[in-house]
């Protein structure tokens, strides 16, 4: 019997890979006991119309009978439909599951686009009609490299480095030792690392007075590396 | 030469003192405290890769003192 359930569960799995969105219901399951060249075969009809049969080694349908403890077709047909009933209410159920799980993780990914998205691009249409005034720099030429400077002499060798490189650095919490990636602006630019080095989310605080980036980001360094708590105390996440 | 720097819209402002001078280091815990009693957070830079440390009060003998505003969520 174990084959035939094998066979049913590839038969259901194949029904539900083409009809996954609607499922339809189980009416009927036939097995042939074959004639001529013709060799057993088991099938199912679903609601829709949709049918699909697999072949049956001899073997197999007798080890069926002997299970099953039925050896007429019509009996053993029986025997077989109640089984298979359960096997697709089993299937469909995991079906379901799958189907959420596909779900749950389109909506991350969706959710995940959504807050890239958002960061305007200097390039943007987002940036030039709202972002502008949020976003980019404060103050004058002058005021920024007053700003730069400061921040570079207060960055560790290795955070200069990693600044030159790739416009951002990365500062370790003084109380929670969580890594934080501090990105070139002046806000909305801080990720939560986790220790792959991957996002685990974003966080936004800034000192008030529409400071230049580099004061801002100084300014969250500081903030993250000596007084972490009441920094994202006053924090929002994102 | 200590010096407090206090970030504000021209990047800074710096605020130099001579330690040893009584009335210029009187001046500078005057502005710590204003600044201070306005919401800035004191830090006192570090050197290489040391992050400093906050200040709860004026210590004269911190050479570069930094004012950070108020932070705010965004």
């Amino acid at each position: 019997m174990e084959r035939v359930r094998e066979i049913l569960r590839a038969l259901f799995r194949r029904v539900l890979s083409d009809h996954g969105r609607e499922p339809p219901t189980l009416t009927d399951v036939f097995v042939e006991g074959g004639t001529g060249w013709l060799g057993p075969q088991i099938g199912v009809v679903f609601s829709n119309g949709y049918r699909a049969w697999a072949p049956l080694q001899r073997s197999d349908e007798w080890r069926n009978s002997e299970e099953l403890a039925a050896w007429e077709l019509p009996s053993r047909r029986r025997a077989v439909c109640r089984e298979a009933h359960l096997i697709y209410a089993e299937v469909l159920s995991a079906h379901r599951l799958e189907l959420r799980q596909q779900r749950r993780s389109r909506i991350a990914q969706q959710i995940e686009r959504l807050a890239q998205s958002f960061r305007p691009r200097r390039e943007s249409a987002l940036f030039f009609t709202v972002g502008r005034r949020l976003f980019d720099d404060e103050g004058s030429a002058e005021a920024q490299e007053r700003g730069m400077r400061l921040l570079k002499e207060n960055l560790s060798p290795l955070q200069r480095e990693q600044y030159e490189k790739h416009r951002y650095f990365e500062v370790i919490g003084g109380r929670t030792g969580r890594r934080y990636r501090i990105r070139h602006g002046r806000m909305m630019n801080i990720d939560q690392l986790d220790a792959k080095g991957r996002q685990v989310c974003g966080w936004c605080f800034f000192p008030e007075g529409h400071l230049v980036a580099g004061d801002v980001m100084l300014a969250q360094k500081l903030a993250l590396e000596l007084f972490e708590a009441e920094a994202l105390e006053v924090a929002n996440r994102f | 030469m200590a010096v407090q720097i206090v970030m504000d819209r021209t990047g800074d402002t710096r605020h130099e003192f001579d330690a040893t001078d009584a009335k210029a280091v009187a001046l500078a815990e005057k502005r710590f405290r204003e600044l201070t009693g306005r919401g800035f957070r004191a830090v006192a830079l570090g050197e290489g890769s040391s992050p400093g440390r906050v200040l709860g009060r004026f210590d004269p003998t911190v050479e570069r003192t930094l004012f950070i505003p108020q932070l705010q969520g965004g």
